[in-house]
């Protein structure tokens, strides 16, 4: 059943009704069950079309696109067709990090030296749109760890502190870097590279913990 | 601290904004180069950007299409001004990657059978499990100008103005585009 009001009723479900308007539909539904009861149907499209689900494909498709990234390069196994299921103890995770860590250093005393940017044009994310939130993360991740830090033992601990203090102190040679030569687009990747190890890290290590419990 | 405050201190509060600094991350890494940064950021939007092209158009597309995408992304990488989520600008450009096959398609614009019956032979199921698939499948079989409207309002949120420039049509066009899908939909919901 359709009356005048029947085209309007999505707009008045998605709140897009002039006042007047709105105040007449209103006072119709009050007296309309058709119209009420197709309103009714209408917010339930609505809500299942926002319940709707995503779903990946069921193929894999990455391989294809790397293919088409790099024509000039071979390009690299899927990580799909490679990828096994491994488990790490502390001692292998921690001997990780530390290797970690020794690229970031190598990688602040090669950003140190005289270069030009890795990339012609400009590199467009800068860590002063993400810092900020970063900075944050770690100081919350640190504070959970500082809590469940008691569940590893002393050695781990301190190999762990170790190797923050050393990851600390690469990102502020790069920041201290990054201050006399704001623009240079290989400090400000590096900058991103050893803060996300740094995030990577800590979730390892409270991982870690947390197994241990 | 239990083991499960003990993970949900170390991953929930973090997990959100964590994700967020490790996508800006790999954002900036994908830019300069980094193709395995870049594969992170496929791994993480994949599922909505198929989606997205599977519901805009025919499923046997998507994968393709979905393809080019995700290749476009990187070869856009430098217009990438940080301005708002990965995702979201990843979206958008899905969305243009979309109406442009469209058009190469030759999918005449804003398509709509009144008689809805388009939407006849899908079999409704009301409250079930299959009841999502059969929502896709209700979704897939509308005229092509609504189900374009009803995609980008309904499902991905977009505003009746954005959805009008993106299609070059008045925004009083999309929302009664949209009110046909609605009513459209509402009949599949009655069997």
């Amino acid at each position: 059943m359709n009356d005048q009001w029947t085209d309007r009723l999505s707009e008045y479900l998605d709140g897009e009704l002039a006042a007047g308007e709105r105040t007449a539909l209103e006072a119709h539904l009050t007296t309309c069950a058709a119209c009420r009861a197709t309103l009714d149907e209408l917010r339930k499209v609505v809500a299942r079309a926002k319940a709707l689900e995503d779903r990946p494909p069921s193929t894999e498709l990455w391989s294809g696109i790397h293919a088409r990234l790099t024509p000039g390069r071979r390009p690299g196994v899927s990580r799909d067709a490679t990828s096994r299921r491994v488990s790490f103890s502390v001692p292998q995770l921690l001997a990780a990090s530390i290797a970690l860590i020794l690229l970031s250093g190598s990688g602040v005393w090669l950003a140190l030296q005289p270069r030009s940017p890795v990339r012609d044009g400009p590199v467009v994310v800068t860590p002063a749109v993400w810092t900020g939130r970063t900075d944050a993360a770690i100081s919350e991740l640190q504070d959970v760890l500082s809590r469940s830090e008691s569940r590893l033992d002393t050695a781990t601990v301190r190999v762990v502190r170790e190797n923050l203090a050393v990851i600390d102190r690469a990102i502020a040679e790069a920041r201290n870097a990054l201050a006399a030569d704001p623009g240079n687009a290989y400090l400000n990747l590096h900058l991103a590279n050893t803060m996300r190890r740094k995030l990577e890290l800590l979730r390892r290590v409270n991982a870690i913990a947390a197994a241990q419990s | 601290m239990s083991r499960q405050a003990l993970e949900a201190a170390s991953l929930i509060p973090d997990q959100m904004a964590a994700a967020a600094d490790a996508e800006a991350a790999d954002t900036a890494l994908a830019a300069s180069g980094d193709a395995s940064a870049f594969e992170r950021l496929y791994r993480t939007h994949v599922a909505r950007v198929h989606s997205l092209v599977r519901r805009m158009l025919d499923a046997d597309e998507a994968d393709d299409l979905t393809q080019d995408v995700f290749v476009r992304a990187w070869q856009k990488l430098s217009t990438f001004r940080g301005e708002s989520a990965f995702g979201t600008w990843l979206h958008r450009l899905a969305v243009n990657v979309v109406l442009a096959r469209r058009k190469t398609l030759g999918v005449e614009r804003g398509r709509y059978r009144t008689d809805e019956a388009a939407l006849d032979g899908v079999s409704g199921r009301r409250e079930t499990p299959e009841m999502s698939v059969d929502f896709e499948e209700a979704l897939s079989r509308l005229p092509d100008g609504a189900r374009q409207v009803f995609v980008l309002h309904d499902v991905a949120g977009y505003r009746h103005e954005e959805i009008a420039r993106m299609l070059g049509v008045v925004p009083g066009t999309s929302k009664s585009q949209l009110h046909h899908a609605r009513m459209a939909l509402r009949r599949y919901l009655d069997r």
